[in-house]
C-alpha cells in the first residue's frame, strides 16, 4: 500500500528502543477491510461517529481495542467488532493504522 | 405557527421589513430558526461557496464509474459531486434536488444547463444550523420536510426559496421531541421521511442499540423507536405506524396499493452470514416486524432467545444478504425504462461495515407480482463499487428525476450518479 511508509531510525533500534508491539503492517492492512466503512483504509473517518486513526499512537490503539474487546470500553460498533479478534489481529491492525503517515497542514490561529 | 398563511402574505411586503428589523436591540438574540420563521433575514454575510464540479476528483470518479455494470441499454454517469451525500429528494417542479447528510449540512443540486448534470451544488439554507439532517422529503405541493436527528422542519416552497441563503422554515417536531433527549445516539440515527398518499408525514426511527435491553425495548415500542411513526404535516396526531424494526433507513409507498415498503438493517455480531437483511411490506397500520425477538428474517437473537415473540409477527418479503445494509428505496413510476421495470422497487445496498469480506455496495431491483407481493429475490441492477472488498463507492439512496432516469447517492465518494436508458 503506497500510503504506508515505515520509518525505523537505525539509531533508535541500536539503542534498544525495540517496538513493544509485534504487529505486522501488511497483515493489518488486509484485516482493515472490516474497519474501512467507518475509519477508512486511509485511517480517516468516513462517518460522523468514528474518529480518525491514521498515524495514531500504536500502543494506544492496542490498549483501546483491547478495552473494547474486554468490555471495559463500550461502543455500539466497536463492542460488536472487537470480541472475535485475537491479540495478534489487534496488534496487526494497530501496526497498520499507526503506520499511516499524516501531516499537519495548518493549526488554527497560526 | 401557520406558515402557509404567512407565506402567501409574505410575497407582497418583502421589501418592507429590513429597516425595522435593523433597529431592534441585539439582545436577546433570536435563533436563526425564530428569525427565519418570522420571515426575517438573518443578515448573514458568510460566504456561500459552490462545490467545484471539475478537477482531479471528478475525473477519478468518472473513471471508476466505468467499472459499474448495468443491464444492456442502461448507462451511468456522474451527476454531481455532493459531499457526504445521503438521502435524496427531487423537487416536484424538477428544478432542484435536495440531498441530506449525516453531518450538519443539506445540499441543493441544480441542473442549470438543463443537460442531465447537476452543475451547481450549494448548501441549502446555510444560515440555519442542522444536526444530522439525513432525510429530506417533499410533499406534492412543494413543501420540503427534513428529518434531523431529533427535529423535523418544514421548508415551504423550498424550490423557490433555496436561491437565497435565508430560507423560511417552521417547526413540525421541535428539537428534542422526535425522541426523548436521553435516547439520542449517533448510532442508527439517520432518519428518512415520506409524505404518504394520506398526506401524512411518515418518519423512520432506528433504535440505537445492536439489540436493546428489555427495559429499553418496552419504552421504544411505545414511542415507535425501532419503527415508523406518522403525523399530520403540522406535527399533530403523532402515532406509531409500524413497530418491531431495528434500523429502517429507506421506505416508499407502492402507488398501486398504497402499501409502505421498508428496508431494515439487522443484528450485528452473529457471524458473517446471518441474520439476513430485510425488505418488508407494511400493508396497514399497527403491524409488528418482530425485532428484537428476531434479529433478521426468522433468526432469533441470543438476547431474546427464550422469550416468546409477539403474536402475528410479519416476516420479510425478501431476505437480503447478511449485513449488506439495504438503505434507500423507491417504486419506479417513470416511463424511460423498459416495461418490466415499471412498478418495480429500486433499492440501494450500502455495503457491509464490519463483515470480514465486505458484501453489497450496489443497486438492487425487486419485481412485484400483480397481487402486490414480491415475484422473487432482489437482483443486482448496478454493481461494481465493491472491488474484491475495497469500496469504490457506497450507494445510499435512489431517487427518480422527472425524465424517468434515476439518481443514486454515494456517501463514501460524496457524489450523485445518474442512471438512464436509451436501449443502446
Amino acid at each position: 500500500m503506497s500510503v504506508v511508509k515505515l520509518i525505523a531510525p537505525a539509531g533508535l533500534l541500536l539503542a534498544g528502543g525495540s517496538p513493544s508491539h509485534a504487529g505486522d503492517v501488511k497483515a493489518g492492512g488486509a484485516k482493515a477491510m472490516m474497519c474501512q466503512a467507518c475509519h477508512g483504509l486511509d485511517g480517516l473517518s468516513k462517518t460522523p461517529d468514528a474518529p480518525n486513526i491514521a498515524g495514531q499512537i500504536e500502543p494506544y490503539l492496542v490498549m483501546q481495542m483491547q478495552a473494547f474487546k474486554s468490555g471495559l470500553r463500550k461502543n455500539d460498533a466497536m463492542s460488536v467488532v472487537m470480541p472475535p479478534l485475537s491479540d495478534k489481529d489487534i496488534e496487526d491492525l494497530a501496526a497498520y493504522f499507526s503506520a499511516i503517515e499524516i501531516k499537519i497542514v495548518r493549526v488554527p490561529g497560526e | 405557527m401557520n406558515l402557509r398563511l404567512k407565506i402567501a402574505a409574505a410575497f407582497l411586503p418583502l421589501a418592507a421589513w429590513p429597516a425595522a428589523a435593523q433597529q431592534q436591540p441585539p439582545s436577546p438574540a433570536p435563533s436563526a430558526l425564530e428569525t427565519l420563521g418570522a420571515m426575517r433575514p438573518t443578515g448573514s454575510t458568510a460566504e456561500w461557496p459552490e462545490i467545484p464540479q471539475t478537477g482531479a476528483k471528478a475525473d477519478k470518479v468518472k473513471e471508476n464509474l466505468k467499472k459499474v455494470k448495468l443491464p444492456a441499454g442502461f448507462h451511468i454517469s456522474l451527476y454531481a459531486l455532493v459531499p457526504d451525500a445521503r438521502h435524496i429528494s427531487v423537487g416536484p417542479q424538477g428544478v432542484a434536488t435536495f440531498v441530506g447528510t449525516r453531518k450538519s449540512k443539506v445540499w441543493v443540486v441544480t441542473d442549470r444547463s438543463r443537460g442531465g448534470v447537476g452543475d451547481e451544488v450549494k448548501e441549502f439554507a446555510p444560515t440555519l444550523p442542522k444536526k444530522i439532517p439525513n432525510g429530506p422529503c417533499f410533499s406534492k405541493d412543494g413543501f420540503l420536510y427534513i428529518a434531523e436527528q431529533n427535529r423535523v422542519l418544514e421548508y415551504p416552497a423550498a424550490e423557490f426559496f433555496y436561491e437565497s441563503p435565508d430560507v423560511v422554515a417552521s417547526v413540525v417536531v421541535a428539537e428534542g421531541e422526535l425522541i426523548p433527549k436521553s435516547e439520542e445516539s449517533y448510532n442508527h440515527t439517520a432518519r428518512v421521511c415520506r409524505v404518504g398518499p394520506d398526506n401524512k408525514l411518515y418518519i423512520q426511527l432506528g433504535q440505537p442499540y445492536n439489540v436493546p435491553t428489555k427495559e429499553k425495548n418496552e419504552l421504544y415500542r411505545k414511542l415507535g423507536i425501532g419503527g415508523i411513526i406518522r403525523m399530520d404535516r403540522d406535527g399533530k396526531n403523532r402515532e406509531v405506524y409500524a413497530i418491531g424494526l431495528r434500523n429502517p433507513v429507506g421506505m416508499d409507498f407502492n402507488p398501486k396499493d398504497r402499501s409502505l415498503w421498508t428496508n431494515d438493517n439487522q443484528v450485528d455480531g452473529m457471524g458473517d452470514d446471518q441474520p439476513p437483511g430485510e425488505l418488508n411490506r407494511i400493508a396497514s397500520a399497527g403491524l409488528d416486524f418482530g425485532f428484537p425477538w428476531y434479529g433478521g428474517g426468522k433468526v432469533r437473537t441470543n438476547e431474546y432467545k427464550t422469550d416468546t415473540p409477539p403474536a402475528n409477527v410479519v416476516f420479510p418479503q425478501v431476505e437480503q444478504a447478511a449485513h449488506a445494509a439495504d438503505l434507500g428505496l423507491i417504486f419506479y413510476t417513470g416511463t424511460m425504462f423498459p416495461q418490466k421495470y415499471r412498478g418495480a422497487i429500486f433499492s440501494a445496498q450500502h455495503g457491509s461495515w464490519n463483515r470480514t469480506v465486505p458484501v453489497g455496495a450496489r443497486l438492487m431491483v425487486t419485481f412485484l407480482k400483480d397481487d402486490g407481493q414480491v415475484a422473487g429475490k432482489s437482483e443486482p441492477f448496478a454493481e461494481g463499487w465493491n472491488e474484491n472488498g475495497y469500496y469504490l463507492g457506497r450507494p445510499v439512496d435512489v431517487a427518480q428525476l422527472a425524465d424517468g432516469s434515476l439518481l443514486v447517492s454515494d456517501d463514501l465518494v460524496g457524489a450523485l450518479y445518474r442512471i438512464w436508458y436509451d436501449g443502446k
